[in-house]
């Protein structure tokens, strides 16, 4: 056994690069080859939980019904910023079922998310916290909630992100609602913008997106009179189990958090909000389970959003050139502290000398952004990839090969480090070849019906997804030989739990259906949260380690039982291989009793001086109708550079369902809030509108497929949110080819584009 | 009320306001249809009423009064998989799964109606299922994978 | 949720005693359960008429035209191929409305009387002036799906895809009440709310709709109903164009073209109509109707593109009849 030793990793996560120290045993494994794969990874799989899932019987924390279990209600301010003077619950407390409300005047004191108290003296968005209940039903809680008396004292507000960035603003922070979110330099932007031979300065807005996860948020809290465990629907068990005890003062061993399934996430569950807080608090002091799941409208209000954005790009370039990028954003944060800064693709994509970039959040007095998908990147790759497009148009090249000049750098450009592996060039080649986009024609060509215009377009990505430590995976063996692989993350939807299954069963020799995976659950040693793609590259790595160890741990034992040597003996598809004999291993582990072998893994630190990128491109299709600004998206290819693929089936699955929420972001789904009341008039999946099947173009996916193997021992990284980050501009971009008209604002929609063909001449 | 849930005589007490979504979830333990949005624009909470696919959510409880009701529940158990869950399964069609139950019973009525939809048609019959996930081309893949099952 | 009864009486006379007493009826319920739940309609009393022998399913009477019961799904209408042949102008309407499940139980009465999608109306924390408030909130607030032509004091629109497509057929309703019946142009069925009437709809206290009548003369002519969404598939309509004509040695005559999603009521102006008369079809003739359709268009701040995307759907509806 080798010496523990401690020492730092350096990880991305959501475009941030962060320093943790890490505690390191053993030694990890060389990655496999190039087409190595085994008899699981590498293969198209499904899901290990499909079943459950298809036939109803998969419980969500929805699905939960505890015996004795009440049922909570929140209480929401109908103003975007009040004083609350004064609370009267009498009414509700004296109903019968009602077993007890919370509110500023009687809570606990609770330190959640950098304040002081669960309810806000001063309310600060139309859907902030008031009061909670918890009552027999829901329903009853639901209605002892319009019993709660509060008497406001409404305050100026403002919602509106260029209204609240604007000097006559009502300050709702008292240092002004404009912050500084970061900053980047290199080299002299302002000198180049001036010695350019050309020059583009353009404007865009991107609108506030919504996760509308089909579960919504919710939590289940149960009080044993010593410890808490909570279901909750969550990204991360760990992450919820750190918030709750840090809120109710209690010890990590008190709070257990369990997310067996869960309905989808996409950013916004990544923590935990007040009504698991709420839900906790009733049951620790009434003793009895408590429910608190939102409902649609206030996951819509108070569960988080992709912040709006205005950006401003100025690009210039001499020759075939681009010689600078300056980009200067501002993000409506709403009540949350900080931003998803935009500016990360213009950063670190493209080799341009010189780059400068400034971010700004905005308070406004609407619901706190969350993560939500590459945050940031997502509305930041939209102004920057339509930029490049208007800057190719401007000097008459053909837009991917003016990005082809731009992305041989081996580099990344804000550290100096080596990338692990790049094949952005490849993905380009890929893709341009699938969408024939020599056919490409300045102007468009045309469309396949009268008043239509046919157009391409694309874009590229550029993510973190490496992943990192700490991670750890423990497996056992059951008395019939099949394996317990214990891990501490959550499948979020994504098919973690099959692909871990496929690394654990190849590494030992089992069949996939000898696995077993138990996961989400916080009593397992730590897994990070579901966030930032780095999931399967963070656990994936130990889980190997773990089932390396196992492996060489029954072939030992094997090997004493069998009375061969070990190094003759090998495992296959769950059987003992020796020179003329198979013998199943539950045979072989019968002959054990009840003596378990044992293997752990954990995630060795990323190597040093290298940068852990994910890259790739999206190439679009489009017609547009010139007299009814309707757009068709006809064809996305997708090609993305993420290392190996372990499970093509889930892959390609997840890069179609990112594209698609892509295209929302790119077509249909915004928030519409009216500002004189400071509310959300689409708060449903109404005309918050969601692409339905309708919506849904042929979808090309296409791995580069390599894998990255100086990335980790699995060569695999993140693909969650890669998919969704070019395909918005790709669109924009074919649109432009298409009409000659330039759509500046995601989504966009029919009044928009009518708007942009107006403006062009063309409507 | 009574009604006939899978093929079984229910009883419930309801109250009139109440939803049919609520029965099956709160009272008669089957909580494989969803709660998702709560006013029929997402489609999770799909059964078949009087073998009609409607949102349950939508229906009043008491207006499904001696009505004969299926739900994801009768469709197949995890051994016993109706072609449908079958074909969700095989066909990835799965990734978080919440909207899933109500996909499975849209595409389990079009192929009672229709064995052998076209492409246009399978998206029509199922419009009115929202999946966040997926981006629909992998249910869109099981439900002609099904097609081609129960032909 | 408010609290309320619940019948379902199983003959017509009984139900209409019910609502003549005050009560609320319900058919398909896609619509006014969403209204219960959100606390914009309190009903004490409903009245479930889907229980009634009858009302349900279309019938031709030779010379007589097309019956359509009140309570006949939307689906039913949808999927006949027959009415498809006599009249696909329903089917183009029903296709994108709404979606199957709500199309299996949504009746054509309830389509007919569904409350507008207003979301300040929607949204029970809004005062708007329909609910009894003061002002309508979309005039300087978010109106990019409101009206642009034909709004008094509420800005709210016709959300029926039906109703333009059958109004494009000349239809009329049969209207009972426990005092008897009585027949109206579908047209009348729609008022724009103002002054003292807050409502959207003609009906009076106690009535219902039995039934919809195409007359004979209607099935003669061409129709096309055309929509725009903002997405592919479920979406009310931002704009939408029934029409119908007779094409005779490439003339159209009796046209008719009515506009959804532009107005609080189905919007057709019998001045454009006449202007088409004895022509072609063409784009100059179609283009100069489609000006007097929307002639005093006043739109808000978010919606002035509801005029631009009304003229070429009209203009296209039109040119595809004379086609």
């Amino acid at each position: 056994m080798s010496p523990l030793r401690v020492t730092k990793s350096r990880d991305e996560f959501e475009g941030e690069i962060y320093e943790s120290t890490v505690v390191v045993e053993g030694r990890d494994l060389a990655a496999p080859r190039d087409g190595a794969a085994g008899d699981e990874v590498g293969r198209p799989r499904p899901r290990v939980d499909g079943r459950a899932r298809v036939t109803g019987a998969a419980v969500y924390t929805h699905d939960l019904h505890l015996a004795g279990m009440l049922h909570a209600a929140i209480l929401r301010s109908p103003y975007a910023r009040a004083r609350v003077k004064r609370v009267d619950a009498s009414k509700a407390e004296a109903l019968p079922g009602v077993r007890g409300v919370l509110h500023r005047f009687n809570a606990p004191e609770v330190e959640f998310r950098q304040e002081k108290a669960l309810f806000r003296d001063e309310v600060r968005f139309l859907g902030d916290e008031v009061a909670a209940v918890v009552a027999d039903s829901e329903g009853l809680a639901r209605y002892a909630l319009t019993l709660i008396a509060v008497e406001y004292e409404v305050l100026p507000h403002v919602v509106d992100l260029e209204e609240a960035a604007s000097p006559r603003a009502p300050k709702i922070d008292p240092d002004g609602n404009v912050h500084d979110a970061g900053s980047y330099t290199r080299g002299d932007t302002r000198r180049a913008l001036r010695e350019a031979e050309a020059t583009i300065d353009v404007t865009y807005r991107t609108s506030t997106q919504m996760h509308n996860a089909l579960e919504t948020h919710g939590a289940v809290a149960s009080w044993d009179g010593e410890r808490l465990t909570v279901w909750e629907s969550t990204q991360s068990v760990f992450g919820v189990r750190n918030m709750l005890k840090d809120a109710l003062g209690l010890a990590p061993a008190q709070v257990r958090v369990l997310c067996e399934h869960m309905g989808g996430g996409f950013g916004a569950k990544l923590g935990t909000y007040k009504y698991a807080v709420i839900a906790s608090l009733f049951s620790m002091r009434l003793g009895r389970p408590v429910r608190c799941v939102l409902t649609r409208r206030e996951e819509n209000l108070a569960a988080g959003n992709r912040s709006a954005t205005l950006q401003r790009l100025r690009l210039a370039s001499s020759g075939d050139r681009i010689t600078a990028i300056e980009h200067e954003t501002w993000s409506n944060s709403g009540q949350g502290r900080w931003a998803a800064n935009p500016t990360g693709p213009t950063n670190t994509l493209y080799d341009v000398a010189n780059v400068s970039s400034v971010a700004h959040r905005v308070t406004t007095n609407a619901g706190a952004l969350s993560a939500f998908r590459a945050p940031g990147y997502v509305e930041g790759t939209f102004a920057l990839e339509s930029a490049i497009d208007e800057l190719a148009l401007r000097i008459g090249v053909d837009p991917l090969a003016l990005r082809r000049r731009h992305a041989r750098s081996r580099t990344d450009p804000r550290t100096g480090n080596r990338y692990s592996l790049k094949r952005l060039l490849d993905c380009y080649t890929i893709g341009a070849k699938e969408i024939g986009w020599s056919e490409r024609r300045a102007g468009g060509t045309r469309g396949s019906a009268p008043h239509r215009r046919r157009g391409l377009g694309m874009a590229s990505q550029i993510w973190g997804g490496g992943g990192g430590p700490p991670a750890y995976a423990t497996v056992h063996f059951e008395t019939d030989g099949t394996a317990v692989l214990r891990v501490g993350v959550q499948d979020i939807g994504t098919g973690t739990r099959t692909a871990v299954a496929q690394v654990c069963a190849d590494e030992i020799g089992l069949r996939l259906d000898q696995v077993r995976v138990r996961l989400g659950d916080t009593e397992a040693p730590y897994g990070p949260g579901s966030g930032g793609s780095v999931t399967l590259a963070s656990i994936g790595p130990a889980v190997r380690l773990a089932a390396h160890d196992a492996r060489a741990k029954v072939l030992r034992a094997a090997a004493g039982i069998l009375e061969v040597r070990a190094q003759e003996l090998r495992l296959e598809r769950g059987m003992v291989v020796s020179e003329g004999a198979r013998t199943p291993l539950g045979d072989v582990m019968k002959k054990l009793d009840n003596s378990t072998l044992i293997g752990t893994g954990l995630r060795h630190p990323n190597p040093d001086g290298l940068a852990l990128k994910t890259f790739g491109a999206h190439f679009a299709r489009v017609e547009v109708d010139l007299r009814t600004g309707e757009i068709f998206v006809e064809k996305i290819v997708a090609v993305h550079d993420v290392g190996r693929i372990v499970n093509p089936l889930a892959a390609a699955s997840q890069v179609q369902g990112g594209i698609v929420q892509a295209l929302g972001f790119a077509l249909t789904e915004e928030r519409i809030v009216d500002r004189g009341l400071g509310r959300v008039m689409n708060a449903n999946l109404e005309w918050y509108e969601i692409p339905t099947a309708m919506d849904v173009p042929e979808i090309v996916v296409r791995f580069v497929g390599a894998p990255d193997r100086r990335a980790n021992n699995l060569g695999a990284k993140g693909l969650g949110e890669p998919p969704i980050i070019p395909a918005a501009a790709a669109v924009a971009n074919a649109v432009a080819n298409a009409t000659g008209a330039r759509v500046r604002h995601a989504p966009m929609t029919r009044a928009r584009v009518l708007a942009a063909l107006s403006m062009a001449g063309i409507a | 009320m009574r009604l006939v849930v899978n093929g079984t005589p229910r009883e419930a007490d309801v109250r009139e306001h109440e939803s049919l979504l609520t029965v099956l979830r709160e009272r008669l333990g089957l909580p494989g249809s969803k709660n998702a949005c709560e006013q029929g624009e997402c489609g999770s909470c799909s059964v078949l009423v009087d073998g009609e696919l409607v949102c349950s959510c939508l229906v009043l409880a008491a207006a499904a009064d001696g009505r004969r009701v299926e739900t994801v529940e009768a469709l197949g158990s995890a051994e016993r998989p109706h072609p449908v869950q079958r074909a969700f399964v095989e066909a990835g069609a799965v990734q978080c799964g919440f909207c899933t139950p109500g996909f499975v019973v849209a595409a389990a009525a079009l192929l009672r109606e229709n064995p052998e939809p076209t492409d246009a048609e399978i998206r029509e019959a199922l419009a009115g299922n929202i999946c966040r996930c997926t981006g629909y081309g992998t249910i869109l893949d099981a439900v002609r994978r099904a097609a081609r099952i129960t032909t | 949720m408010s609290l309320f009864s619940y019948t379902k009486p199983r003959a017509l006379s009984e139900a209409l005693r019910l609502l003549r007493g005050g009560a609320t009826a319900l058919a398909g319920g896609t619509d006014l359960v969403t209204l219960v739940r959100h606390g914009v309609a309190r009903p004490e009393r409903l009245v479930d008429l889907t229980g009634i022998e009858g009302l349900r399913g279309w019938s031709r009477e030779k010379g007589k035209g097309i019956r359509i019961g009140a309570l006949t799904p939307l689906a039913d209408l949808e999927t006949s191929a027959q009415l498809a042949k006599l009249l696909p102008i329903v089917r183009e309407s029903l296709r994108d409305a709404a979606t199957p499940q709500i199309r299996n139980v949504g009746t054509v009465g309830g389509n007919l009387l569904q409350r507008n999608r207003c979301w300040y109306f929607r949204d029970e924390g809004v005062p708007c002036w329909l609910k009894g408030g003061t002002r309508c909130f979309a005039v300087d607030g978010e109106s990019r799906y409101h009206a642009v032509v034909g709004a008094h004091e509420c800005w709210m629109v016709s959300p029926s895809d039906l109703a333009p497509a059958l109004i494009a057929c000349d239809a009329e309703i049969e209207v009972a009440s426990s005092l008897g019946r009585r027949r109206m142009k579908l047209a009348d069925l729609f008022v724009a709310p103002q002054g003292k009437r807050r409502r959207e709809h003609a009906l009076r206290e106690g009535e219902l709709v039995a039934a919809v009548r195409v007359p004979e003369g209607a099935l003669e002519r061409r129709g096309t109903y055309l929509k725009a969404m903002e997405r592919k598939a479920w979406s009310f309509a931002i704009v939408s164009v029934a029409a119908s004509a007779r094409i005779r040695e490439g003339r159209a005559r009796d046209v008719r073209v009515v506009l959804g999603g532009v107005a609080p009521v189905p919007w057709r102006v019998a001045a454009a109509e006449k202007q088409l008369e004895g022509t072609a079809l063409d784009d100059n003739a179609c283009l100069a109707a489609a000006d007097t359709l929307l002639d005093g268009a006043t739109p808000l701040r978010d919606n002035g593109y509801k005029v631009t995307l009304a003229r070429e759907l009209v203009r296209r509806a039109l040119r595809s009849l004379a086609g």
